[in-house]
């Protein structure tokens, strides 16, 4: 999917600066700075988006970490075994989550384009040189799976007002539900 | 087993050995490729930087004064919206015309921006301009800049002609596809749509376009193993992520070209939104767009107006119109009659499939490239309608589940 925040920004930024930015009356200051404020912190998320995940993930390491080391240092009355038990329940969980988030975003992203290319590479291969039989296997499976995927992509584009009969399409908020 | 690595290939700064490999891959009409090939080598030179009108006037001074004789006088240039793909000014030209004498004409420049949605030749465009004057209604042809060296991008520049693309005050969305003329505009327009296309393809052009940059395939299979060169080419030059239903659909078109049996001159965007017409007698007062122009297949034009994103339902809410103008086999055999060529759908469907996948090549190949280089005045736009990419490509799958 390459409709991604990544290329957008940098398309709203251009448009900012390039065309909207210019035609801002200069005489009204509050449009002006928050023209400039707004092109600023477009930047700033595009600068910070792809760091997001990660830091993220190491932010909840080192709670774990603070967490862990207050548990083996947390004694007391009641009251504290109650918190230290909440926290106990706290870091479980955060761990399970943490362990389950290894992979970066980028990662994720490159090995489905590789897997493209390389699907696309056996795809154009077949045409070439493999039996009719598993050709027309080939050529039923990439169809079955295009329909899947292009559900996804008209789902995710959905409200972007390109359908001619949008009732047809699952809002992609459904479709990844429990995936 | 070992796997075989492979150098990954910058798109975003192409070296010259991965250029000259796509044009050994896909030989194309020696035109295009001179202009893809520009495109390619050009591309690690930056992005667009807006030129103003200022600038842009003052390009045009240097070449009405390589090109006018006498003097001349540049008045009230402005920007013409419309179309995602190049820039345009108006302005007035006060000259001393030749044959004429002094005189006032409206005229527009219509010049490339640093890379756009659909790559072409401005050389081609003001040539084919210039042959089908008096053969159909199309803007008149002044001077061209096929190369920018008065412009700071390829221009060409034309007659202003009056006319708008859709019914004045009527929404669209930001393709410009689907436009509802109205029951009464659509009963007038419809005819002329369908004569101008046949007029087009009965065209005599042989005289006219010899030795211009219009390549003359050989008829048989030729025509269409150009476009798909051409086609397959941008789609490696220029997409991201590979895309499985497009090397499926590609690989389906090389197998089942069809045979072409009469070479006609393809307008190759023939679509309402690339002409205008008068709002106060429905004429359609010109053609545009002549940008994507080749010596083809008829049924090339047949089957991309009659493409269902181009399209949308009558009032009754049942009957589809292709382009708006009226049902697919009312087109067809209105074209028959008016051009006395016949018209073979399996041919139509073929190029259904050719035209939802050039489509999807220049929506989600071209455009997220021209975006990721910020290459164009208006990126935006283009990332906008990136999006109709993929109901694009599902009009595709569902054509190739018929037919594949």
């Amino acid at each position: 999917m390459d409709i991604r925040p990544t290329i957008q920004l940098a398309a709203v930024i251009k448009a900012m600066q390039d065309i909207v930015l210019p035609a801002v009356d200069p005489g009204n200051k509050m449009a002006q700075e928050q023209a400039r404020l707004a092109i600023a912190t477009l930047q700033f998320v595009v600068q910070r988006l792809p760091l997001m995940f990660r830091y993220d993930r190491d932010e909840l390491d080192r709670y774990l970490g603070l967490a862990r080391a207050l548990l083996t240092r947390s004694e007391g009355g009641r009251a504290t075994g109650e918190a230290a038990a909440n926290l106990a329940t706290s870091v479980a969980a955060g761990a399970d989550v943490l362990k389950r988030a290894k992979a970066e975003p980028a990662e994720l992203e490159g090995a489905i384009f590789e897997l493209r290319q390389t699907v696309g590479e056996l795809i154009q291969s077949a045409y070439g040189d493999a039996r009719p039989a598993s050709l027309a296997a080939i050529r039923r499976l990439v169809l079955d799976s295009s329909k899947v995927q292009l559900d996804r992509e008209r789902g995710w584009v959905l409200t972007m007002g390109f359908e001619p009969n949008p009732s047809v399409v699952t809002p992609v908020e459904q479709q990844l539900q429990n995936r | 087993m070992t796997r075989v690595s492979k150098v990954p290939i910058d798109k975003n700064r192409p070296s010259p050995e991965w250029i000259e490999s796509l044009r050994r891959r896909f030989p194309i009409e020696p035109e295009i490729d001179r202009v893809l090939t520009r495109k390619l080598t050009l591309r690690a030179g930056g992005s667009y930087s807006p030129i103003g009108l200022d600038a842009l006037s003052k390009s045009l001074q240097a070449l009405l004064e390589a090109k006018v004789e006498g003097a001349f006088e540049i008045l009230d240039p402005t920007w013409l919206s419309g179309g995602a793909s190049k820039l345009q000014m108006r302005f007035k030209l006060s000259w001393n015309r030749p044959g004429i004498g002094r005189i006032l004409t409206d005229m527009v420049v219509r010049m490339e921006p640093a890379e756009s949605i659909v790559e072409t030749s401005r050389l081609r465009e003001f040539q084919l301009l210039s042959a089908l004057d008096g053969v159909l209604p199309v803007p008149p042809t002044f001077w061209a800049d096929p190369y920018g060296d008065y412009f700071p991008y390829p221009a060409i520049i034309y007659g202003f002609v009056e006319g708008v693309v859709k019914p004045t005050g009527a929404v669209s969305n930001v393709s410009g596809l689907g436009i509802n003329f109205g029951s009464p505009v659509r009963a007038l327009l419809a005819p002329q749509f369908v004569g101008h296309l046949a007029k087009l393809h009965l065209w005599d052009w042989g005289k006219k376009m010899e030795g211009s940059a219009f390549a003359t395939p050989s008829l048989g299979t030729q025509p269409t193993e150009w476009q798909l060169n051409w086609w397959a080419r941008v789609w490696e030059e220029d997409g991201n992520e590979d895309v499985p239903l497009l090397r499926l659909a590609l690989a389906w078109l090389r197998e089942n070209m069809p045979s072409t049996d009469r070479l006609s001159m393809i307008h190759g965007d023939y679509r309402a939104g690339n002409f205008l017409y008068t709002e106060h007698e429905s004429r359609i007062s010109a053609w545009l767009d002549w940008e994507l122009a080749h010596l083809g297949d008829r049924h090339e034009d047949l089957a991309f107006a009659s493409m269902r994103v181009l399209g949308h339902f009558a009032e009754d809410g049942k009957t589809f119109l292709v382009n708006g103008m009226m049902p697919a086999e009312a087109f067809f055999e209105a074209y028959e009659k008016a051009s006395g060529l016949t018209v073979e759908i399996k041919k139509i469907k073929y190029f259904h499939v050719f035209y939802a996948f050039r489509a999807a090549v220049l929506l989600l190949g071209t455009g997220y490239r021209a975006v990721r280089g910020g290459k164009t005045h208006q990126d935006l736009v283009l990332a906008w309608i990136m999006a109709l990419g993929y109901s694009i490509q599902e009009e595709l799958r569902e054509i190739l589940e018929e037919v594949a």
